[in-house]
C-alpha cells in the first residue's frame, strides 16, 4: 500500500497548477461561467496549448491520438483543470472508451483522435421516458434494411444533444427481443435528417449556477427520432451486443476526476468560507457544533477521496472491478448530498439565496448546490442499483425471489 | 500511489489471518474471557513463536523490521478473530521504545519478541478524556527516584504486563513525563472493570509510588510528543482491530443471509437486507482506508495526528454500525449468549469507546482545518499547530 504519490505524479500536478496559473486569463475565466466546456475563442486557444502539452486522452493509446499514459496522470490533470472550473479535458464521458474498447479499427481512426481534439463528440441516448435505470427496457427501435438502419422511438435526458455532433445510441435492433438481449449501439450523426432535439431546462437554469456548483447543468433534451436512416457502418460492436458494448465503455465514467471532485468540494467550500473575514464567519467557526460537523463532513470527504484513490489503483493495475466502482457510486453522491444539506444548516437562510440575489454567498453557490447535489445519487446507475451491485457482486447476495 | 496491497503485504495478511482462523477460534475466545487472566496464555505463545510480535521491530533484538503498515494488517487480523492476546498494549509500547527507550530499554525488546514480556501503557485517568490534558498523575523527584501519586483509567492487562509505561505530570511545573514502571511497585492499587469485551481493564491509584529515575523515557523535553505518538498508534490499531472486527462481522451476516430463509426465500436476497449488507461494507471499507493511510504516515514518520483522528472517529461509527446491523440480520439469535456472534459485537462496543471518542477526535480534526492558516484541500497534507512547532523545533 503506497498513500503518497510519487516524485512523478507531484511533479506533473505542480506543473498542471504553474500552467493553469499562467495561462487561465479572466477573459477565459469570463467565458467558463457561461459554458464550462470552454468552446469560445479564448478556450480554443488555451485547448490548444493543453494539447500541445499532451494532456490530453493521456491514458488513451498513442495510435489513436492518445498519449499512451498512466490513468493515475490523467486523473491528477482532469483534477487540476476541473477544479478550476474547466472541463473539456475530460477523458473519460461518453463515447470514445467504448469505441477503443469494442470499434472496428476504421471507427477507433475515424473517431478517437477527432473526439481528443474536441471535432467530434457524444452526447449519451440511454434514457427514455419509458425506463432510465432498468435500461433493458428500451423501445426505440432499429429496423434493418438491407445496408441501412431505420430508426423510430424517443429517447430523454439526452444532455448535450444540442451542442454534440453524435449521439451514442442505445436501440432494440430486434424487435421480438426482451430485456438485454436484442440492443444495440448506433453512433448517430446528429444532423441526420429525422433528428428533432427540443431542451428540458433544469432547475438548475434560472438563474443560471456559478461556475463548480455542484452539477450544474441548466439544459438537458428531449430527442425524438423519426424514420432515421443510417448506414449499418454506424454499428458499434456486434448487433444485439449492445449491453455489453455500452457497460464495457462504462467503468470509469463512473468514478474518476469529475465525480470526486463534485461530491468533495463543498467540504472544502465551507471550511474556506468559515475561515474568510467577518464577524458571521469567526462566529460559526468557534462554534462548536459547527466545528463537530464540519470535521465529520471533511472525514466522509476523506473516504471518498480514498475510495476514488482505491478505484484508480485497481484501474492504474487494470485489475477487474468487483464492487468497488459501485460502492464508491454509492459513498460519494451521497456524502455530498449531506455535505451540501448540512452545510445549508450552517448557514442559515442565506443558504437559499441564489446567483443575483442582493445577500447571496458567495455567488449562491451553496443555494445552487441545493438544487443540484441530490442528481448524482440518480444518474449513471442510482445508489439504490448500486447498492444492489454491492451486495451482489462483492458479497455474492442472491436475486429477490430465486 | 497504489493503496492496494502489495504482494508481500498480501502474503503476510493471508499469514496472520490463516494462523488466526485456525487458532483464535470461538471457542477459545469464550475460556479466555472466563480465564483468570482474561487472555490466553497459549495462543500468546504460539503469537510469540511465529515471530508476529517482532513484525515491525528491529532485527537487533529478533525482529523483521517490516514497515508498520505491515503490522497494522496483523491487527485487523486479530481483530477479525478478536484474538484475546494483549498485543495492542505490547504493541504500542514496543514501538516507542523502539523509537525512543534508553539502551537498557531497548534491550528488552529482545524478551517482547520471545512473547516473555506483556507491556501496556497508561494515559486515561476518571475523568476519562483522550488528552493530554487531561493527566494530573503527579510526579515529582526525590534524589535518584521518581514518585508518582494520582490515578489512571482503562488500563488494559495489568495483571500480565511486566511493565507500564505511564503518562504524568511534573508538578514543579515542568510538564508532562513518561516512565516505565513495573506494575508491581509498592503503592499501586488496581481495581478490576467489568467491559463489554470482557478483556482485562483496570483502574489504577497510585500512592507515593518510588521509581527509579532511569526508568523515564524520553527527556523531559520529548515527553509530550513521544506521548502523543504512543496515543496515536494506541489509537490507530485500536481502529484496524475494529476494522478487522467489523469486517467479520459483515462477512458472518452475509453468508447467515444466504442461508437463513423467510418468505419462501434466503433472507440475503431482499433488497432491505441487501442494502444494510453495501452499507455496512461500504462503512468498513472506508474506515479501513483511514487507518490504512494514518499507519503507513507513521511508518514513513510523516505527521499522521489527523488521520489517526479522522480514522478513529469515522471507524467508532460506522465499525458499530457494521457489527449492529449484523447482530440485526441475525434476529434473535444474535442477542444470544451461546451464540459466537455476539463475541464480535461486544468488543466493537468497547473498543470504539477506547483510545478516543468520536466528538474528541473529530474536534482535533476542526483544529486542522479551521485553526491555522490558509485555504484547505482534501488530498493535501493536513497537520496541527502542534506538529508544526514540533518541527520548529527539531529543524532549530
Ligand atoms: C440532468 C440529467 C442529465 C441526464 N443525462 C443523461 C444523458 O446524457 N443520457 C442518458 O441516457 N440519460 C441521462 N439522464 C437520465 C438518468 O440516467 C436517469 O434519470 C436515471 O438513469 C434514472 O432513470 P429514471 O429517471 O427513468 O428513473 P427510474 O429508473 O424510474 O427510477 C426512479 C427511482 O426508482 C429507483 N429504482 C429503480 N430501479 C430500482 C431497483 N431495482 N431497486 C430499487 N430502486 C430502484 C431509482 O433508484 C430511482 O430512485 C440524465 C438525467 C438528468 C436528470
Amino acid at each position: 500500500m503506497d498513500f503518497e504519490f510519487t516524485p512523478h505524479q507531484k511533479q506533473l500536478r505542480s506543473e498542471v497548477q504553474a500552467f493553469i496559473a499562467d495561462h487561465m486569463t479572466a477573459a477565459l475565466k469570463a467565458e467558463l461561467k457561461d459554458d464550462a466546456r470552454g468552446s469560445g475563442p479564448e478556450g480554443e486557444v488555451f485547448f490548444a496549448k493543453i494539447m500541445a502539452r499532451g494532456w490530453t486522452a493521456v491514458s488513451w493509446p498513442k495510435e489513436y491520438g492518445g498519449q499512451g499514459g498512466s490513468p493515475m496522470d490523467q486523473f491528477i490533470i482532469e483534477e487540476e483543470f476541473q477544479r478550476v472550473g474547466y472541463k473539456r479535458i475530460g477523458g473519460g464521458g461518453t463515447g470514445a472508451p467504448a469505441i477503443l474498447a469494442s470499434g472496428t479499427e476504421e471507427q477507433k481512426r475515424h473517431f478517437v483522435p477527432a473526439t481528443i481534439k474536441g471535432e467530434i463528440s457524444f452526447s449519451q441516448g440511454y434514457s427514455e421516458p419509458g425506463c432510465g435505470t432498468d435500461l433493458a427496457g428500451i423501445q426505440c427501435r432499429a429496423i434493418r434494411t438491407g445496408d441501412t438502419y431505420v430508426i423510430n422511438g424517443q429517447k430523454i435526458y439526452t444532455t448535450s444533444a444540442h451542442a454534440c455532433t453524435h449521439i451514442f445510441l442505445m436501440v432494440r435492433t430486434d424487435p421480438q427481443s426482451k430485456r438485454q438481449a436484442g440492443l444495440s449501439i448506433l453512433l448517430v450523426p446528429i444532423d441526420t435528417p429525422g433528428i428533432t432535439v427540443r431542451p428540458l431546462w433544469t432547475i438548475q437554469n434560472e438563474p443560471r449556477a456559478p461556475t463548480l456548483t455542484t452539477y450544474g447543468e441548466p439544459r438537458t433534451n428531449e430527442v425524438f427520432l423519426d424514420n432515421v436512416v443510417v448506414p449499418v457502418s454506424c454499428l458499434l460492436g456486434q448487433e444485439g451486443d449492445g449491453w455489453a458494448v455500452a457497460r464495457r465503455g462504462l467503468n470509469l465514467d463512473r468514478v474518476g476526476a469529475w465525480r470526486y471532485l463534485i461530491s468533495v468540494m463543498r467540504d472544502e467550500d465551507i471550511v474556506n468560507w468559515l475561515k474568510e473575514d467577518g464577524d458571521r464567519n469567526a462566529t460559526l467557526r468557534a462554534d462548536p457544533r459547527v466545528r463537530d460537523k464540519v470535521a465529520e463532513l471533511w472525514i466522509e470527504g476523506q473516504v471518498a477521496r480514498l475510495m476514488t484513490m482505491r478505484s484508480m489503483s485497481i484501474s492504474q493495475r487494470g485489475e477487474a472491478f468487483s464492487y468497488e466502482g459501485a460502492a464508491e457510486k454509492v459513498w460519494a453522491p451521497e456524502h455530498g448530498v449531506r455535505a451540501t444539506e448540512a452545510i445549508s444548516q450552517i448557514l442559515g437562510p442565506s443558504a437559499q439565496l441564489l446567483n443575483g440575489s442582493p445577500d447571496a454567498l458567495d455567488d449562491g453557490l451553496f443555494a445552487h448546490n441545493l438544487l443540484g447535489a441530490f442528481q448524482s445519487t440518480v444518474n449513471h446507475g442510482s445508489v439504490q442499483v448500486m447498492r444492489d451491485q454491492v451486495a451482489r457482486n462483492g458479497l455474492g447476495m442472491p436475486r429477490a425471489g430465486r | 500511489m497504489d493503496v492496494l496491497l502489495t504482494d508481500d503485504e498480501r502474503a503476510v495478511q493471508q499469514a496472520a489471518a490463516e494462523f488466526l482462523a485456525t487458532e483464535a477460534t470461538p471457542v477459545l475466545v469464550r475460556q479466555a474471557e472466563r480465564a483468570p487472566d482474561r487472555m490466553s496464555h497459549e495462543l500468546w505463545a504460539k503469537v510469540a513463536e511465529l515471530g508476529w510480535l517482532g513484525i515491525s521491530l528491529p532485527e537487533q533484538y529478533g525482529g523483521q523490521n517490516l514497515p508498520l503498515s505491515y503490522l497494522g494488517l496483523v491487527f485487523e487480523e486479530l481483530g477479525r478473530r478478536t484474538a484475546p492476546v494483549p498485543m495492542l498494549g505490547t504493541m504500542v509500547v514496543a514501538q516507542i521504545l523502539a523509537r525512543h527507550g534508553s539502551p537498557a530499554q531497548l534491550a528488552l525488546l529482545e524478551q517482547v519478541i520471545k512473547g516473555d514480556l506483556i507491556l501496556t501503557y497508561a494515559v486515561q485517568e476518571p475523568d476519562t478524556r483522550w488528552s493530554l490534558d487531561a493527566v494530573e498523575l503527579a510526579g515529582r523527584m526525590d534524589g535518584e527516584h521518581l514518585v508518582l501519586s494520582g490515578q489512571k483509567a482503562f488500563v488494559d492487562n495489568i495483571h500480565t504486563a511486566g511493565k507500564c509505561l505511564v503518562v504524568f505530570r511534573m508538578s514543579d511545573g515542568s510538564g508532562l513525563g513518561l516512565a516505565l514502571i513495573e506494575p508491581t511497585l509498592p503503592g499501586i492499587d488496581a481495581t478490576d472493570l467489568i467491559t463489554t469485551a470482557a478483556d482485562a481493564e483496570a483502574m489504577l491509584r497510585f500512592t507515593d509510588v518510588r521509581v527509579p529515575a532511569a526508568d523515564r523515557v524520553g527527556t523531559p523535553g520529548q515527553a509530550r510528543a513521544i506521548a502523543l505518538e504512543m496515543m496515536d498508534l494506541a489509537a490507530a490499531f485500536t481502529t484496524a482491530m475494529m476494522v478487522g472486527a467489523a469486517g467479520e462481522a459483515t462477512h458472518r451476516a452475509v453468508e447467515y443471509a444466504k442461508q437463513r430463509n423467510a418468505f419462501g426465500q434466503p433472507i440475503g436476497s431482499f433488497q432491505a437486507i441487501q442494502h444494510m449488507a453495501a452499507d455496512m461494507t461500504i462503512g468498513v471499507d472506508g474506515a479501513q482506508l483511514l487507518v490504512r493511510e494514518a499507519i503507513s504516515r507513521m511508518g514513513l514518520g510523516l505527521p499522521a495526528r489527523v488521520e489517526v483522528a479522522q480514522a478513529k472517529a469515522f471507524a467508532n461509527e460506522k465499525c458499530l454500525m457494521a457489527v449492529r446491523m449484523s447482530q440485526q440480520i441475525h434476529g434473535g439469535i444474535g442477542f444470544i449468549a451461546e451464540f459466537d456472534q455476539q463475541l464480535w459485537y461486544r468488543r466493537v462496543a468497547a473498543w470504539s469507546l477506547r483510545c478516543g471518542t468520536t466528538p474528541e477526535h473529530r474536534a482535533l480534526v476542526a483544529e486542522s482545518l479551521l485553526d491555522r492558516q490558509g485555504p484547505v484541500r482534501l488530498g493535501y497534507d493536513q497537520s496541527l499547530q502542534d506538529d508544526a512547532m514540533r518541527a520548529a523545533r527539531v529543524r532549530s
